[in-house]
């Protein structure tokens, strides 16, 4: 099980704010911490400000992406250099967008020659007007890690598996975490104040990814005290957060 | 008039006489962002280019996103980011985020790009350049006042087109390291004329890109230096000038050659005392921002080093 915490909207937040709550999440044990853009308030820059974070703390740091605003290819420059600038620490998610960019990004990402003639979009796009005109391109530099963690909110199955990333849910009660799909595990974003158990029911005995929306340092360490132990290891002893 | 020295540009490339990996070319980028810092610099500056083999950056505001984080006084420029190539309103919600996070310390210069290749990988026809530039420009500039707290928007300019378009919003300029005095006044000229037929009230100073190196042996550090210089000037008269069908690779290296030449005219080398006195003749000319270009692709390390620490003790003599 994994453990993120987030993710924590850019909307107004402070350098101070940001870095206080991304030190907290590494205080209390979490796995990574969580930015998130809120386009249709104007506010963007999810993966710089991943970068920046990572300058921060030393665990991943992960952007949610509003990716209907991205063109595939910017996403997948910004992530790569992010990525390098944190030494692999980078995942994203992805909210919005369409099949479309998602397959060239994902693409881009893996470093192919792209040649990408898709219904909205064609890269390169062979216009008369540019010349010379190139018959493909590539994404460099290359994100360090050989596959950047990416999810999808509410992702189709069956394209995530066609594609290659995860499926990310918020959490209902009661309702269990997505499916794995390869190495990514499914994805549930969940309340500051989500209990373990609720957390074990919803992932039965798969590897799942946990996002907790804790959103002040006092209530990150409560989190983390509460979540750590029992999702790390089963029959976490209940009288060791006792002491 | 003040003179403040930035230190760039910062292009992080892995160059084909040294093509380390990107992870060590950062990694090197965030420490010459932290002695640029010590050094008591007033920027560092990034430039941004898309699609070349030796990793040009192509997210200016990703990295500035990584340097932010890793200083705390320092500002950080895109010198400069190729506007018409992106949505304006994502680049004005991406720097807003990106200055806040940076408490104020991120200045965008903008420029319109010239390599086609680039401009095809997006879908934009590079002809359409200029109008794009002109319909965006006024957008990033109010975005960039309403931002919170906002940030400056120099405009990258090498032609008199140019100069106009900034001129008629009232926007600094970020003047190209190729032109010369006469060039520059020329231009400053053109840029005031259209501010005032708009009635705009200029800026009280503007940027100006050059490049400087700074040493105690010119003779040892130049066998050193001209290769580096040869191979970015190639590059960038390459993407202006491609090679033609049927033309051979030597024709082609010639060809390149008399562009490096002209390039270079402008190049600041010396002793600190020679270069302080160089750029203390931009501050009379209306610039008390100079760029200083002294990391050319990948410099070897010892060579940028001695470099960045000449011109910060110029960067000290000539605030005074």
């Amino acid at each position: 099980m994994r453990l993120g915490l987030g993710p924590i909207s850019l909307a107004g937040a402070t350098r101070s704010q940001l870095v206080a709550l991304a030190e907290a999440a590494v205080a209390a044990s979490f796995d990574a911490v969580w930015i998130a853009e809120a386009r249709s308030d104007g506010v963007g820059g999810g993966v710089a400000a991943a970068a920046f974070l990572a300058q921060q703390v030393p665990i991943r740091v992960g952007a949610a992406l509003d990716f209907g605003a991205y063109h595939p290819l910017y996403a997948a420059e910004d992530i790569a250099v992010a990525d390098i600038a944190s030494r692999g620490r980078i995942e994203v998610l992805l909210r919005g967008g369409s099949a479309e960019q998602r397959r060239l990004l994902l693409e881009a990402l893996g470093g192919a020659h792209l040649r990408f003639d898709g219904e909205s979009l064609r890269v390169p796009a062979r216009l008369e007007a540019n010349q010379p005109s190139p018959e493909r391109l590539a994404l460099n530099p290359r994100p360090l890690q050989p596959a950047v963690p990416v999810w999808v909110e509410d992702a189709d199955e069956s394209e995530a598996r066609s594609l290659g990333f995860g499926i990310a849910r918020s959490r209902r009660p009661n309702a269990t975490a997505p499916p794995s799909v390869g190495r990514w595990p499914g994805m549930l974003l969940c309340p500051g104040d989500v209990a373990a158990e609720d957390l074990l029911h919803a992932a039965g005995h798969a590897a799942a990814y946990f996002l907790i929306g804790a959103r002040t340092a006092e209530h990150v360490a409560t989190a983390g005290r509460r979540l750590v132990g029992p999702l790390r290891m089963p029959g976490f002893p209940e009288w060791i957060n006792k002491q | 008039m003040t003179l403040r020295l930035g230190l760039g540009i910062f292009s992080i490339q892995a160059v084909p006489q040294r093509p380390d990996h990107h992870v060590k070319l950062y990694a090197d980028l965030l420490d010459d962002a932290e002695l640029a810092e010590s050094l008591g610099f007033d920027s560092i500056w990034l430039s941004e280019h898309h699609f070349w083999f030796d990793g040009y950056c192509p997210a200016d505001l990703a990295a500035a996103g990584a340097i932010l984080g890793r200083t705390s006084t320092l500002r950080v420029g895109t010198a400069v980011m190729l506007l018409p190539m992106h949505s304006v309103e994502k680049v004005a919600a991406d720097a807003t985020t990106v200055n806040r996070l940076g408490d104020g310390r991120l200045v965008l210069g903008v420029a319109l790009g010239y390599r086609d290749a680039e401009f095809d990988g997006f879908g934009v026809r590079r002809k359409d350049r200029g109008k794009l530039m002109d319909s965006m420009l006024p957008r990033l500039a109010d975005a960039s006042r309403a931002s919170d707290p906002p940030y400056v928007v120099y405009v990258g300019v090498a032609t008199a087109v140019a100069a106009q378009r900034a001129g008629r919003l009232g926007l600094p300029l970020f003047a190209d390291s190729t032109m010369n005095v006469a060039e520059l006044e020329e231009m400053l000229a053109t840029y005031n004329e259209a501010a005032a037929a708009a009635g705009v009230k200029p800026p009280a100073a503007h940027s100006l890109q050059r490049d400087v190196f700074v040493t105690e042996d010119r003779e040892r550090d130049w066998r050193l230096l001209f290769p580096e210089l040869r191979y970015m000037r190639r590059q960038y008269g390459g993407w202006s000038n491609p090679q033609e069908a049927g033309e051979s690779t030597q024709a082609y290296l010639e060809r390149l050659e008399g562009d490096i030449a002209a390039k270079l005219k402008n190049l600041i080398i010396g002793d600190e005392a020679h270069v302080a006195a160089e750029l203390r003749r931009f501050a009379a000319l209306g610039f008390d921002l100079i760029v200083c270009r002294s990391q050319f692709g990948n410099l070897p390390r010892p060579l940028l080093r001695r470099a960045v620490e000449g011109l910060g003790r110029v960067n000290a003599a000539v605030a005074r």
